[in-house]
């Protein structure tokens, strides 16, 4: 994968020219797409390892893109941008193998340790995953195949081996929430804050999980 | 005893006059000019017309013999660079600001500046009516940094019953004192807790909702 | 005018100097967000800006959090308040430890407590006044003009 272009997919020119920049020292080859019409046509044209998606762009949202892209080349791997405030649907993105996400605004450094962790990801090798760092990484490659049950797995590990992590806990309620048992996921957020009050992809996912509203979405970020 | 209190509008007028009454010698810094008038009649209290966070406006204010110094303007950051120029520069003994934005409570204090956030104060006070009946009162001592909480259990507590020993209190809390049947009993790891009994825990802000919830049950 | 090596810059307040900076820093490489309570303000940024803009009062500090000053390298406060400036910059350098700090003070009283605790004052009022003496001194007093 390290050596399978980059795309970045944002309408902002300056947040592509950052990402372009802060990504360079990486030694990728990377491309540009300015909407999701753009992405996908590029897409028939070369075999990209890993999209750069910002959610929120006109036209053609994050998420349509996110959903076509799932579903033309699942083995292409996502890393979602978003900006605070937005209504970040974080559980469908997780149902469609994403589940990195960066907040803007971010550091050159923050993203390059970002795309670093994720193309490293596809290399790591299972059986020497014996801390919770490679059992994460390696549950996050199981979202990514959507193969959430290996998923699960991984993460009930990766607590077992350090349950110290509020991380762990969020992404372990999160794939309940996908698998329906929303009372047990809620008991894992809860578990995530208690950890770390101030641990926000938890106390968002709590929040929104205990509030009224009908449509409600997961953060992992 | 001199105060210093740098800040307008009603809080201002009323803490200086109980002050006054109170012996003290107040003087107020106020940037309106109108403000300053209004005061300087109604107050038996200097007034100075500028900016606090201005060092000379503080020296006029006479800074260098002030006990106390209270920072209550409509803005943080004005009332913490009053409250550091009283500490660093003019040595004022005790200064306090007042911060509208709860979470610069914590800032402040990282910052070597007492705060108390009047929004803070009443949020936990809404908490505590909407959330746990049970609850009496709440003592906030130590600049905020303990909590003496009085909580009546009831049958349904879930350590109405247990032993104290047998309960697994967080760390940096207990359970100070019981009341039963109007008389305090002081607890040891065999007391028995029972419905009716009153307890007053002592927690860390950190750990006050776990504690609360341990002993009341209440989830909301 | 910097070292080759790319920053993160948070520049606070997009007003005069903070767009001129902005604009300056961006256009070198550096990574740089702009942070100011006013979206308008953001129009004083060239089209070649390549940085972040965030809309936001960084005196709350649920805001300032938003734009994650851990991950800076270069703080620099730049707004028409003295102490929006000092605060924030404080906040930077002591709670979240940028390594350098920079807040522009018009109140040239204020300066000195602020060194000590780590922030580096700019004021214009001081820069300015030095200027006049730099210039006073390279000329010799003349004399008074005829009437």
């Amino acid at each position: 994968m390290e050596s399978k272009p980059v795309l970045i997919v944002d309408d902002e020119k300056n947040i592509r020219l950052t990402l372009s920049q802060s990504l360079e020292p990486l030694g990728l080859e990377l491309d540009t797409a300015v909407n999701g019409e753009e992405a996908l046509a590029k897409l028939k044209e070369k075999n990209f390892g890993l999209i750069l998606l910002d959610l929120r762009m006109p036209g053609m949202d994050g998420m349509e893109v996110l959903r076509q892209v799932s579903r033309l080349r699942p083995d292409i791997r996502i890393i979602i941008i978003t900006a605070h405030g937005t209504v970040d649907s974080a559980v469908e993105a997780m149902k469609l193998g994403a589940v990195d996400f960066i907040q803007k605004p971010f550091s050159p450094t923050e993203i390059r340790d970002l795309v670093s962790r994720v193309i490293d990801r596809e290399k790591l090798d299972e059986q020497k995953a014996d801390d919770y760092h490679s059992s994460i990484e390696l549950a996050k490659r199981c979202i990514g195949d959507r193969n959430f049950d290996a998923a699960t797995e991984y993460v009930r590990k990766a607590i077992s081996l350090d349950p110290s992590y509020p991380e762990a806990f969020n992404l372990l309620g999160a794939l309940l929430e996908i698998r329906g048992s929303n009372l047990e996921a809620l008991k894992h957020y809860r578990a995530a804050i208690s950890l770390d009050p101030t641990y926000e992809p938890a106390r968002r996912n709590l929040h929104r999980a205990t509030s009224m509203e009908p449509k409600g979405t997961i953060t992992l970020e | 005893m001199k105060v210093l209190i740098v800040g307008g509008g009603k809080l201002v007028y009323f803490l200086t006059r109980a002050l006054i009454s109170k012996g003290y010698s107040v003087t107020i810094i106020n940037r309106d000019a109108e403000e300053c008038k209004w005061m300087s009649r109604r107050l038996k209290a200097t007034v100075v017309y500028g900016d606090g966070s201005d060092p000379q406006i503080l020296e006029e204010a006479g800074s260098h013999s002030t006990d106390v110094m209270l920072a209550v303007t409509p803005n943080d950051q004005d009332n913490l660079v009053i409250c550091q120029l009283a500490n660093l520069r003019f040595h004022i003994p005790r200064t306090l600001a007042v911060v509208n934005d709860p979470e610069n409570e914590e800032v402040f204090r990282k910052l070597d500046i007492t705060a108390i956030s009047t929004v803070g104060i009443l949020s936990s006070l809404i908490e505590q009516k909407a959330g746990f009946d049970q609850i009496i009162n709440l003592i906030p001592l130590s600049e905020g940094k303990i909590n003496v909480t009085e909580v009546e259990l009831t049958k349904d507590s879930p350590v109405a019953g247990k032993a104290l020993v047998d309960i697994a209190m967080p760390e940096n809390s207990l359970i100070a004192s019981i009341l039963r049947d109007g008389r305090p009993i002081v607890p040891r790891g065999a007391t028995l807790l029972l419905p009716g009994d009153r307890l007053i825990a002592i927690t860390l802000p950190e750990n006050y909702g776990r504690v609360l919830r341990m002993l009341t049950g209440d989830v909301s | 005018m910097l070292s080759n090596h790319r920053l993160h810059i948070i520049i606070v307040g997009c007003g005069r100097l903070g767009s001129y900076l902005a604009n300056k820093l961006s256009h070198d490489g550096h990574s740089v967000v702009v942070i100011d309570n006013d979206e308008s303000a953001f129009n004083a940024l060239s089209s070649e800006y390549s940085g972040f803009r965030v809309e936001g009062d960084v005196t709350e500090f649920a805001v300032l959090k938003e734009v994650k000053p851990d991950k800076a390298d270069v703080v620099i406060a730049t707004t028409r308040e003295d102490n929006v400036n000092l605060m924030v910059a404080q906040i930077a350098r002591r709670i979240f430890r940028v390594p350098r700090v920079m807040a522009r003070v018009f109140d040239p009283k204020r300066e000195e407590i602020y060194r000590d605790l780590g922030v580096e004052t700019i004021s214009p009022t001081s820069i300015a006044g030095d200027e006049f003496l730099k210039a006073l001194k390279k000329q010799p007093i003349i004399e008074k003009a005829e009437p």
